[in-house]
């Protein structure tokens, strides 16, 4: 065995544990935080729903990526009880533009056309992905029913078009047990807010400037290494 | 029998025409030609600059031209490597790729990491070592029907797709990516046309199927198809198409095939008949009558639906419904826009008219094509394969079912995958069988499962 090699190899048992000890903190979230992460499946929805001078339109998505690292104050069983007021927060989500799909109202795709002028507005390339981080977690009130979600108002950075702007809406937490979450909101938006121009086809189409975002994330905490048998 | 073939999606013909009343019925008014997506003219240079998706090309022959063509339309698409063996092929394909790399060496494309799908359109006996290969490097595949000339080589093929979980396969049955067949199943199926009682589809061209080369082998290799080897003749080759989609409609696979083929024209030493029939024969009785020839070219091609109630003839993509004097009134035919072929009045089926409807569009005279089955077949296989990027490099490839439950719920349209083109070779293969020795050929339904 050469000298270079070992030092390769050295190097290389390094790094892998530096990566593991990385991933180790990062399933276990910074210190006091629980972090809980994007859990994919049906339920993940996003849904664009904008008006037009002939009719409206939607549009939807069904990736919706990243993670919500959340402090003390934050529900994480049902019916847990906490106190209203600001929850300390480090939360990132993603959306990658090319997912999301021009759709009829009974959710079929609509056409690739439309679809390619979304892409074109939202400047995907070169900004391939809507993202929002948070910034402010704030708990408006406890539920008033066992079954009710938690009401918060998030405060963020939204970045879409390559265009940052800060924005609140309510969002809900619903703890689902089994350490998973359904985490629901809407906010509305203005595509010039992003500099985005609402699109006028042929002279008698044109786009209305309001968008309605919906939202469904299912989060996960996720077990740390070394837990499950 | 034949009522669990006309429900297949637990819906019989009043739920049909219940659920879908007022979309149907204006669907049915709304005088707008058949193109089921009515988009605008796809390819402009705006749509272009999304385009994300890298592809190559392997097999440059008419239908691999055609398929760059095609993909020049999508905008999501980027056609970077076009692949053939032969230098002549690469050079005249060039010219409608000129942005792509051009090697005759397939390899290279399956070690190139920026290309995130390959093409397989290849002649068909050459798509196994393709497909597997492409495969085994983490390539999505979309491989030409039939998947191969052989049962044993479709089933390795599709074998291995099905093992490739994280990779998008889907078999060149483009008729199945249609909207306009998609907008018939659920008519066909449901029971609008009464009882099943025969399909036909023809295939009629003038061609020879002949090509000159500059040396014997490159025409060797170049008319593979007259080849009895390796070659599933026009009932493999061409037919498997038709017969697929006819399958599809009538919900089975045949249980039995009867073939006749003959050399009646282009006498130059071929053994590879240019002028087919077959008969298959579906569960309950029902029967495709089959034809194809290189020797006429009259009535071009289309496929036919008999029920006791009425005929949908499909053609190009059109259909009409022809009813039966004795049938019950549907309601909506009364208003839909008719069409007369010789002594027969056609109800026009239209697809996704409902949207010219709402938004005022007149009657008017067919559009050239400018979404053919391969658009969509091809669209739906881009997208597709960016969903499941979109989900690995933000989910990782951990949880295979969360990405089959995400792609089941992100809008895709709709593919043939390796079962239904597993399927679909297996017919082919027999049929050809039958048309060369003449004989009825009972499919076996082992021969259909996959393993």
């Amino acid at each position: 065995m050469n000298t270079e090699y070992r030092m390769k190899t050295r190097i290389w048992i390094a790094g892998t544990i530096a990566l593991c000890a990385l991933a180790a903190a990062a399933s276990r979230g910074a210190e006091g935080m629980t972090r809980l992460d994007a859990s994919p499946g049906k339920d993940m929805k996003v849904r664009l729903e904008g008006t037009s001078t002939i009719h409206d339109w939607q549009a939807e998505g069904t990736i919706i990526s990243g993670f919500l690292e959340v402090g003390p104050g934050f529900p994480l069983t049902p019916g847990q009880s906490v106190t209203p007021g600001k929850v300390p927060v480090h939360a990132e989500a993603f959306i990658p533009v090319r997912s999301l799909k021009s759709i009829e109202k009974d959710g079929s795709p609509y056409s690739e056309k439309m679809d390619a002028f979304m892409y074109e507005d939202l400047k995907s390339p070169p900004n391939l992905r809507i993202i929002f981080r948070v910034s402010e977690l704030t708990l408006k009130e406890a539920p008033k029913a066992p079954d009710a979600p938690y009401v918060f108002e998030a405060k963020g950075e939204l970045v879409v078009a390559g265009v940052t702007n800060t924005i609140s809406f309510p969002v809900n937490v619903t703890p689902l047990g089994d350490q998973k979450f359904k985490v629901t909101g809407s906010t509305s938006l203005k595509m010039t807010d992003f500099h985005i121009k609402p699109r006028t086809l042929i002279g008698i189409l044109s786009t209305g400037d309001d968008v309605k975002i919906q939202f469904v994330w299912p989060l996960i905490q996720k077990k740390p290494e070394g837990t499950t048998k | 029998m034949i009522e669990n073939q006309n429900d297949p999606f637990g819906c019989n013909r009043r739920d049909f025409l219940k659920s879908g009343s007022f979309a149907t019925l204006m669907t049915m008014m709304g005088g707008v030609e058949l193109l089921a997506q009515t988009e605008a003219t796809p390819g402009s240079p705006s749509a272009a600059t999304t385009a994300t998706f890298k592809v190559a090309v392997i097999g440059l022959g008419t239908w691999g031209r055609e398929i760059i063509n095609t993909f020049a339309l999508l905008p999501q698409a980027d056609i970077a490597v076009i692949c053939d063996t032969f230098p002549s092929a690469l050079r005249r394909a060039g010219k409608d790729a000129p942005g792509a790399k051009q090697t005759a060496d397939y390899t290279t494309i399956l070690s190139n990491k920026e290309i995130t799908a390959v093409v397989v359109a290849t002649p068909t006996h050459q798509h196994k070592e393709i497909a597997l290969a492409a495969l085994k490097a983490g390539k999505h595949v979309y491989c030409e029907t039939p998947l191969a000339n052989t049962i044993e080589d479709a089933r390795e093929i599709a074998l291995a797709a099905k093992a490739a979980g994280h990779q998008v396969f889907q078999s060149g049955l483009q008729m199945r990516s249609d909207p306009q067949s998609h907008f018939l199943l659920p008519f066909i199926r449901s029971g609008a046309l009464g009882q099943f009682i025969m399909a036909r589809a023809q295939w009629h061209k003038k061609t020879s199927w002949r090509a000159t080369a500059s040396t014997p082998e490159r025409e060797q290799a170049l008319n593979w198809r007259l080849n009895k080897s390796v070659s599933l003749g026009l009932v493999g080759e061409v037919g498997t198409q038709q017969i697929d989609i006819t399958s599809w409609f009538m919900n089975a696979n045949p249980v039995a095939v009867t073939g006749f083929g003959s050399v009646l024209f282009y006498k130059d030493g071929r053994d590879v008949p240019d002028t087919v029939q077959a008969v298959l024969e579906y569960p309950g009785g029902v029967k495709l009558s089959y034809d194809a020839t290189l020797a006429n070219s009259f009535d071009a091609d289309y496929q036919m639906i008999y029920g006791s109630d009425a005929a949908v003839m499909m053609r190009e993509n059109k259909a009409w419904m022809f009813k039966e004097v004795d049938s019950p009134l549907l309601g909506w035919e009364v208003y839909a826009r008719k069409e007369t072929f010789y002594k027969e009045t056609g109800i026009a089926l239209l697809a996704d008219a409902s949207k010219g409807a709402v938004a005022g569009v007149k009657e008017e005279a067919p559009k050239p094509f400018t979404t053919t089955p391969l658009h969509h077949a091809l669209s739906a296989f881009t997208k597709k394969c960016a969903a499941v990027d979109d989900f690995i490099a933000n989910f990782g490839s951990d949880d295979p079912a969360a990405l089959q439950s995400n792609l089941a719920s992100s809008h895709l349209s709709p593919t043939a995958g390796y079962l239904e083109g597993f399927h679909a070779a297996v017919t082919a293969v027999k049929a050809n069988e039958a048309v060369n020795t003449g004989q009825r050929i009972v499919l076996k339904p082992e021969w259909y499962e996959l393993g």
